[in-house]
C-alpha cells in the first residue's frame, strides 16, 4: 500500500487574530504564515489568543498557509 | 488531482487520500450532552463535499457541527448537505475601565453583599454551583449554554474559590461570577445567579465588580460567551459596554 504524506506540522506562536478566525503564527524558524482554525479545534470551542504556542499544519500547497491543529496550555 | 480515496481510518476518523497526499480529514466526537459532533477539514475545496458525505453515510442522524458566525463559506457547504442553524454563540469583549462600563461604584441592591474571589466558603460555593446546574438542567437545558459550562461525565468540575465572587443575600449565596485571567484579557466563564433570587440586581452586582477587580489589576478587557437566545444576558453585557466580536453557529441534521 502506497504511504501517504501529512503535511508538515511546526510550533508557533500567535500573532495576530484577523478576520474569519483566522491567525498569524509565527512559526519556530520564524516564517510567518497565515492558519486559520481546524474543525476540530473549532467544534470544541478552544479560543485562540495572541501569544498563543500552536501547533501548525503546513498546507501542502501553499507553504504561507496552514491550520492550526492544536492549541498548548500556556 | 486525481481520483480522491476516503476511508475511515479509525471508529472517529476518516481521510481523504489523492496523489499519497492526504488533502482531507474529517473527525467525529460525542459531547457530553449526548450529541454527535462532526468536522471537516480539507486542503482542496473539491473534496470537502466527498468527504462529508462519506462520513455522513456512516453517521446515524442527529449529527452538529460548528462554523464561525462569519463563516458563509463552510455554513453554505454544510447546508448543502442539509444541515441548518440550531443555535448562536456570541463572544462578547467587554471593557473593564468604570467610566467604559457605567458600572462605576456601583450601589449594591439592598441587603446584597459581594464576597470576592477567593474569600468565599468552598461548601457553600459548591452548593450553589450545584443548584445552578440544577436549575440550568431543569430549564432551558445544557444545549443553550455556552460549551465550555457543560457538564462533565464525570460529575461537575471542581469549585475553586479563588476563581469566584460570590453575591450574598439574606445570608445565603445567591449568585456567582467566575473569571480566569488569560494574560492582558479575562475571560468570564460563568455568571448566574438562582432563579429565586433573579430580578433583584444582582447579576449586575457580580460584573460590575468583577469587571472592577480587573480594572484594578491592570486587565483592561474581558470576553465571554453568550447564546444568542439568552436576551437577559445580552442587555446585561451590552448595558455595560460589551461589542460582538465574533460567534459561533451550530448546525444540525436532523
Amino acid at each position: 500500500m502506497a504511504r501517504t504524506s501529512k503535511g508538515l506540522e511546526l510550533e508557533g506562536t500567535v500573532l495576530e487574530c484577523l478576520r474569519n478566525a483566522t491567525f498569524k503564527v509565527e512559526l519556530q524558524n520564524g516564517h510567518h504564515v497565515l492558519a486559520h482554525i481546524s474543525g476540530k479545534i473549532r467544534k470544541n470551542y478552544i479560543r485562540i489568543l495572541p501569544y498563543d504556542r500552536v501547533l501548525v499544519e503546513l498546507s501542502p500547497y501553499d507553504l504561507t498557509r496552514g491550520r492550526i491543529l492544536y492549541r498548548y496550555r500556556n | 488531482m486525481n481520483t480522491v480515496t476516503i476511508t475511515r481510518t479509525a471508529q472517529d476518523r476518516w481521510e481523504a487520500v489523492a496523489d499519497d497526499r492526504i488533502v482531507g480529514d474529517g473527525d467525529v466526537s460525542r459531547r457530553p450532552d449526548g450529541r454527535t459532533f462532526i468536522s471537516v477539514d480539507v486542503w482542496q475545496d473539491a473534496v470537502f463535499e466527498q468527504l462529508a458525505a462519506a462520513m455522513l453515510a456512516d453517521l446515524c442522524a442527529p449529527l452538529h457541527t460548528v462554523v464561525g458566525a462569519a463563516d458563509h463559506e463552510l455554513r453554505s457547504r454544510w447546508e448543502r448537505l442539509g444541515f441548518t442553524a440550531a443555535r448562536r454563540e456570541w463572544e462578547y469583549v467587554l471593557p473593564t475601565d468604570p467610566q467604559a462600563t457605567g458600572l462605576g461604584a456601583p450601589a449594591l441592591p439592598p441587603g446584597v453583599t459581594i464576597l470576592p474571589a477567593g474569600t468565599a466558603d468552598e461548601v457553600p460555593l459548591r452548593r450553589l454551583d450545584r443548584v445552578i446546574r440544577e436549575e440550568v438542567e431543569a430549564t432551558v437545558g445544557w444545549r443553550t449554554m455556552p460549551a465550555e459550562v457543560l457538564p462533565c461525565p464525570a460529575g461537575p468540575p471542581p469549585v475553586d474559590p479563588a476563581k469566584y465572587a460570590v453575591a450574598v443575600r439574606g445570608g445565603r449565596y445567591a449568585g456567582l461570577v467566575r473569571v480566569a485571567p488569560v494574560r492582558r484579557r479575562a475571560r468570564i466563564g460563568l455568571l448566574a445567579v438562582r432563579a429565586d433570587q433573579r430580578r433583584h440586581g444582582i447579576g449586575r452586582a457580580l460584573l460590575a465588580h468583577a469587571l472592577g477587580a480587573l480594572h484594578r489589576d491592570g486587565i483592561d478587557s474581558a470576553w465571554a460567551e453568550v447564546d444568542a437566545s439568552n436576551t437577559a444576558a445580552i442587555e446585561l453585557a451590552e448595558a455595560a459596554g460589551a461589542r460582538r466580536s465574533s460567534g459561533y453557529l451550530e448546525l444540525a441534521r436532523p
